[in-house]
């Protein structure tokens, strides 16, 4: 990094659209002053001015600079707030930060993804650079879980991945209704029903703590190594920059050395579910 | 013999005055029952040197307890500061690696730091808790510093360790008398050095070292830690008077601008995230916290040492907690 560019100091960025994905979910697109790009998996603090900043990992298409999309579930103080924004509102943007998916790792093999909740976010993100890179993988399936039908998020993203070649994806929620046609119960239900040559897989957890803590769990029981199973981790990402000390776990800063890390690292690490 | 100088105490305050125009003079002076950093007054309370230990630890120096890291302000002082103790510049490596990183370097960080020279000065005494030998930390300064200084019987040897040391001395060689450091002073400040080490391994001599301090740690279980942590009340004292704690809070304030302002992992709410899950919400897990931070986890990430046993912490604790009678236990009970 130049020795001119102020860290702290945020990217202004215009919001173009804010969309009602669920009662508590909205994405928001943003436009930045100028191009911003970022890989899959690495994630952004958004700055409400003079009020708060929070981090989020976009969850748009990683191959393109010129607009942003981040969603966000409203759970406390900022969020409230980004609820809030209307489109044409300015708000601003630090980073890339972190460590994302490594993508190469995953060329040649198939791509088991367990999502829950607005943990889809970061998920929707990959799932476009995965789209884009289809011919170097064998399958990818994505296996997201929500808590009701109207909890669901992407719904139109959803159907449109259901048509790609080499794409399978499996839907759960905790409580059905009579519009619901998937299955019901918890996100880890899904992975009795697909199918997954293990030795040649790489699984993808991301979601609210408890549901990564049984996934991951159950991808161990099935037989995943813990060096192929990436968890997206969260913590308070405050600074994005490794120095505030607010989202260590163990020894690592989630914001430096992650927010994406192997189970095999984090495994013995203080209080990585929460 | 460029670097090493012998010069008055009256001269060198002399030529502290002059050189008051140019940059902001600390040195430690005594204050009530403690010795502490102010600015360097002719007519004010003598300095003394070579007592341990100023209650301000040196980060705040380079981290004030509040600042706007957004905006730029161009004029900027000049620090001189005198006195510093070994601990607290040894202390500077861990908060070079963190804030002077190759990805992310913090730029107020490094203005402040390019914008100081640091005299140190060896400890002639030693308080109730200082522990600095036991991890391997010399009493006299031996890195960090720009140059060091010892008093004695009104004479000062002042040693130039790095260019901006040497700067300095020859500006004071100009213009005011110095010479090179008599002998008898040289073997005065010896024995005064060998009687403080001797003083302080044996003050510290149940204590377990740095390296051990983490494995027993480690191993220890709950009970010690919820015993320790009854009369802890969250104020984060120990954390904000010690020279490795260096964790912040980023507060926004309008015009997309941000304030650093230091914060400790022993205020409720530290790791708190949105959804309100806290993984240090229980007091034992914080206290708990700052002792795996220090010993176990930051050294396997950083080279630099995260305690330098300056025993502040336990100096400052309204709870009457002491860091060495934790890890003695945990010695003794191992």
């Amino acid at each position: 990094m130049s020795d001119n560019v102020n860290i702290y100091r945020p990217l202004k960025a215009s919001v173009e659209k804010v969309i009602i994905e669920s009662p508590l979910i909205r994405s928001f697109v943003l436009v930045p002053e100028h191009d911003f790009s970022f890989k899959t998996g690495e994630f952004i603090e958004l700055t409400i001015n003079g009020y708060g900043e929070a981090p989020f990992t976009p969850s748009s298409s990683p191959l393109i600079s010129k607009k942003l999309e981040i969603t966000v579930m409203k759970a406390g103080y900022v969020t409230e707030k980004i609820h809030q924004l209307k489109t044409g509102d300015v708000v601003g943007i630090r980073g890339p930060f972190g460590q994302g998916y490594p993508l190469e790792r995953f060329y040649g093999k198939e791509v088991l993804i367990l999502g829950g909740g607005c943990g889809f976010a970061p998920i929707r993100s990959l799932l476009y650079n995965l789209i884009a890179e289809k011919d170097r993988l064998k399958k990818v399936i994505l296996c997201y879980g929500a808590k009701t039908p109207e909890d669901c998020i992407y719904k139109p993203f959803v159907e449109e991945l259901r048509k790609v070649d080499k794409f399978e994806v499996l839907q759960s929620v905790d409580r059905a209704d009579s519009t619901w046609n998937e299955k019901e119960g918890v996100v880890t239900l899904l992975l009795d029903d697909i199918q997954v040559n293990i030795p040649e897989s790489v699984a993808i957890v991301c979601g609210p703590p408890i549901m990564m803590k049984y996934g991951t769990f159950k991808l161990l029981e099935m037989g995943f190594p813990e060096q192929d199973i990436y968890l997206s981790m969260e913590k308070n990402m405050s600074c994005g920059l490794g120095k505030c000390g607010h989202c260590m776990m163990g020894k690592y800063y989630v914001c430096k050395d992650g927010p994406v890390f192997t189970y095999a690292e984090i495994k013995d690490q203080a209080q990585i579910w929460l | 013999m460029d670097s090493v100088i012998q010069i008055s105490e009256s001269n060198w305050h002399l030529f502290l005055q002059k050189i008051s125009q140019e940059m902001n003079v600390y040195v430690p002076v005594k204050d009530h029952m403690h010795i502490d950093y102010k600015h360097f007054d002719p007519d004010g309370p003598e300095p003394e040197y070579n007592h341990p230990l100023p209650v301000t630890p040196l980060k705040l120096f380079f981290l004030p307890v509040k600042e706007n890291v957004v905006i730029h302000e161009e004029i900027h002082n000049k620090n001189l500061i005198i006195g510093i103790p070994a601990c607290d510049l040894k202390g500077l490596e861990l908060l070079d690696e963190i804030y002077l990183d190759d990805k992310f370097p913090d730029p107020k960080y490094r203005e402040n730091r390019n914008n100081t020279i640091l005299i140190g000065s060896e400890c002639h005494d030693i308080l109730e808790n200082c522990h600095c030998m036991t991890y391997g930390v010399n009493p006299c300064p031996d890195v960090n510093a720009d140059a060091t200084l010892v008093a004695m019987d009104g004479e000062l040897i002042i040693t130039a360790k790095t260019s901006k040391g040497k700067e300095l001395i020859n500006k004071c060689k100009t213009e005011f008398p110095v010479s090179g450091p008599a002998s008898e002073l040289l073997e005065l400040a010896e024995a005064r050095r060998s009687a403080v080490l001797e003083r302080l391994v044996n003050q510290n001599r149940y204590l377990p070292d740095y390296t051990s301090s983490g494995e027993l740690i480690s191993r220890s279980d709950e009970a010690i830690w919820m015993k320790h942590a009854r009369t802890c009340v969250s104020c984060g004292a120990c954390a904000a008077i010690c020279p490795t704690c260096t964790c912040f809070l980023l507060i926004d304030r309008p015009d997309f601008e941000k304030v650093r302002q230091l914060d400790a992992c022993q205020y409720p709410g530290f790791e708190r995230i949105a959804a309100g899950e806290d993984p240090l919400h229980g007091k034992p897990d914080r206290f708990r916290n700052r002792y795996m931070c220090k010993y176990v986890w930051k050294p396997e990430k950083f080279k630099a040492l995260a305690c330098t046993g300056c025993g502040r912490c336990i100096d400052c604790c309204i709870g009457n907690i002491s860091k060495n009678k934790i890890l003695a236990e945990l010695s003794e009970s191992s």
